[in-house]
């Protein structure tokens, strides 16, 4: 037990973990184990792999020295290496919970990730554990590791840790090649019009859109930075705050501009989940064109196509278009 | 990497449950719906087509409810549901994935800070008291005070109340607050269980009721949509309970097809309407 108390809050081998488990076995059904070798898992030795996060514990404090050292030491040093808030440290060898439990735990992370996603939040691995593993913070890792089972076969989504550094986790879909689905059900999302108007704006000019600019355009929608919107509320604060926070855009200060001005650009996200091909759509769809009336930006999308089922040959024939019924 | 017809996992131990076969067309369709929170029959429908488009073009479309039964008996293990509610004013057929483990408006914790939180929870109270099922914007403002947390002012509050409508936990109608149907398909259980005293029950269906119509001898309560469908073409409608002369108004069933054709004869440039959902 005193092995098992070391690190098992390690994000990135918990990330691990749930990976490796989800590629290597599609056949076998549930992936889950059953009680008797779940039991063993849990009292047995886990020699949990050091990941890179390790290194910076090169200076344990003088009590451990040796991994027979002092359980509550190691802990207490894999802690303070952490920086996370243990409020106490834990006596050597609790009772190990019933599998049951722990099942339980996993499905309450399940929908904690699933609806922290729907609120396109930041799903945050001190946030996991603090508001959902808790006391059960030892198993972290088996649980994670069942969350990230169970959401890939059920939903179809992967448990990412995208950010060692900020201990960040993302649900990628395990999915097709990306599609902006949100899009098929257009009319009732208006947040994705709002922002699909500034990443194109900003994908047509071919550079930075800078700030009055996107005004103009959401003018044109009857949106105004000083106005409430009975929808979108606080526009500018979406569209400079909350975007921003999903890495959906990016709003910085134009360089020697005086007075100070600041300009708009894709976020990583919009890169990841948005293809130049669904903005050369929409410009069609909202021009009443077609996209070839934009033919440099439509060469450009047509590139990134291609270059997309050349990466990934294996995917079926990619729907591009996000039509209707 | 999942091979496209896995069968579900059983989680419990020993045997064998009955289970439905969740294929890449099912992982969609939750991913999605869990995306829209709620979502209207409709939409739910052209969903579905949307995802079996995405990945099986040449599957027959299952039945809706089928579809949906199918999803629910793999999630059933996992405590949660697809769950069908309608809004309770016009009976439209609304769908959201609810979890039934939760016995407290967990959903809403980690949007909102400890006072918000609150203060949900007082407009809770009023609207489940409230005869009409809606509760002033006065009443709760005046409870502002009471509010466990950081101290929250009147104006701050009114915001606040404009982010539950917002994100689809209220409806606001002429100054006055009711529960959004996803609150109500979301919340239910809870709030069977915290206010089993002042809950108020439709006789037709026995799910939680907020606004409705009463018998004005007896006092059972009946869903707006429940009388229409109970009282459909009945030129004498009489309360079930003490066969009294139902004094209210009988509305009209929900239609989805009559509901379509206006929908596409109004002006496409339509903004949103205060449609409740």
């Amino acid at each position: 037990m005193s092995e098992q108390s070391k690190d098992v809050c390690d994000p990135s081998s918990a990330a691990e973990a749930s990976d490796s488990e989800v590629n290597s076995s599609p056949g076998v059904p549930g992936g889950l184990s059953p009680p008797a070798s779940q039991a063993a898992i849990l009292a047995g030795p886990e020699t949990p792999p050091l990941g890179p996060t390790d290194a910076p514990l090169a200076s344990p404090p003088p009590q451990a020295p040796s991994e027979e050292g002092d359980p509550k030491a190691l802990q207490q040093a894999s802690e303070e290496g952490r920086a996370h808030q243990a409020p106490s440290v834990a006596q050597p060898g609790p009772a190990p919970p019933a599998p049951a439990q722990l099942v339980q735990k996993a499905h309450e992370l399940m929908w904690y990730v699933l609806v922290k996603d729907q609120k396109r939040m930041i799903i945050w691995f001190p946030d996991m554990v603090k508001d959902v593993i808790g006391s059960y913070k030892k198993w972290c890792r088996s649980i994670l590791r069942r969350t990230s089972l169970i959401l890939a076969r059920v939903f179809g989504l992967h448990l990412r840790l995208t950010s060692l550094h900020t201990m960040e986790f993302s649900l990628v879909k395990a999915l097709e090649p990306e599609e902006l689905d949100r899009v098929a059900l257009s009319n009732r999302m208006p947040m994705t019009g709002l922002l699909l108007m500034i990443l194109s704006l900003i994908y047509v000019k071919g550079r930075g859109a800078r700030e009055s600019a996107v005004w103009n355009v959401l003018r044109i929608l009857g949106l105004r930075p000083w106005k409430k919107h009975s929808t979108f509320g606080d526009v500018r604060k979406l569209i400079t705050e909350e975007f921003v926070q999903q890495n959906y855009l990016k709003y910085q200060r134009v360089p020697h501009a005086e007075p100070p001005e600041y300009e708009f650009f894709w976020g990583s996200r919009a890169s990841r989940e948005i293809t130049k091909m669904q903005i050369m759509e929409f410009l069609a769809r909202v021009f009443k064109k077609d996209p070839q009336a934009w033919p440099s930006r439509y060469r450009e999308a047509l590139e990134e196509a291609r270059a997309l089922r050349e990466a990934d040959p294996s995917a079926h024939c990619p729907r591009n278009s996000v039509s209707e019924d | 990497m999942t091979s496209n017809h896995t069968p579900a996992p059983s989680h419990t131990q020993g045997g064998p449950r009955r289970a439905g076969v969740m294929t890449d067309v099912h992982r969609r369709f939750l991913q999605l719906l869990m995306t829209h929170g709620v979502l209207e029959e409709w939409d739910v429908r052209r969903l579905q087509k949307h995802c079996y488009r995405v990945h099986d073009r040449t599957a027959a479309v299952e039945e809706l409810e089928d579809f949906i039964n199918n999803i629910n008996s793999v999630l059933e293990s996992l405590y949660i549901e697809i769950k069908k509610g309608a809004t309770e004013d016009d009976g439209r057929p609304v769908y959201a994935l609810v979890n039934l483990a939760t016995t407290s408006v967990s959903k809403m914790a980690s949007d909102f800070a400890e006072n918000e939180l609150d203060l949900f929870r007082k407009a809770l109270e009023l609207i489940i008291d409230s005869e009409t099922g809606f509760a002033s914007s006065t009443n709760i403002l005046n409870l502002v005070d009471q509010l466990k947390g950081k101290k929250m002012r009147k104006k701050e509050a009114e915001q606040v109340l404009q982010k539950f409508v917002q994100n689809k936990w209220l409806i606001e109608k002429e100054g006055e607050f009711t529960l959004h149907s996803r609150a109500i398909l979301e919340m239910e259980q809870y709030i069977r269980e915290t206010y089993p005293d002042a809950v108020k029950i439709c006789n037709i269906c026995h799910s939680l009721l907020i606004q409705g119509q009463s018998c004005e001898t007896c006092g059972i309560r009946m869903h707006l949509p429940c009388v229409a469908k109970y009282f459909q073409s009945n030129s004498e409608p009489r309360c079930p309970h003490c066969n009294d002369y139902w004094p209210h108004e009988i509305p009209e069933v929900f239609d989805p097809e009559k509901e379509r054709e206006a929908a596409t004869s109004r002006a496409t440039k339509r903004s949103l309407r205060s449609r409740q959902h």
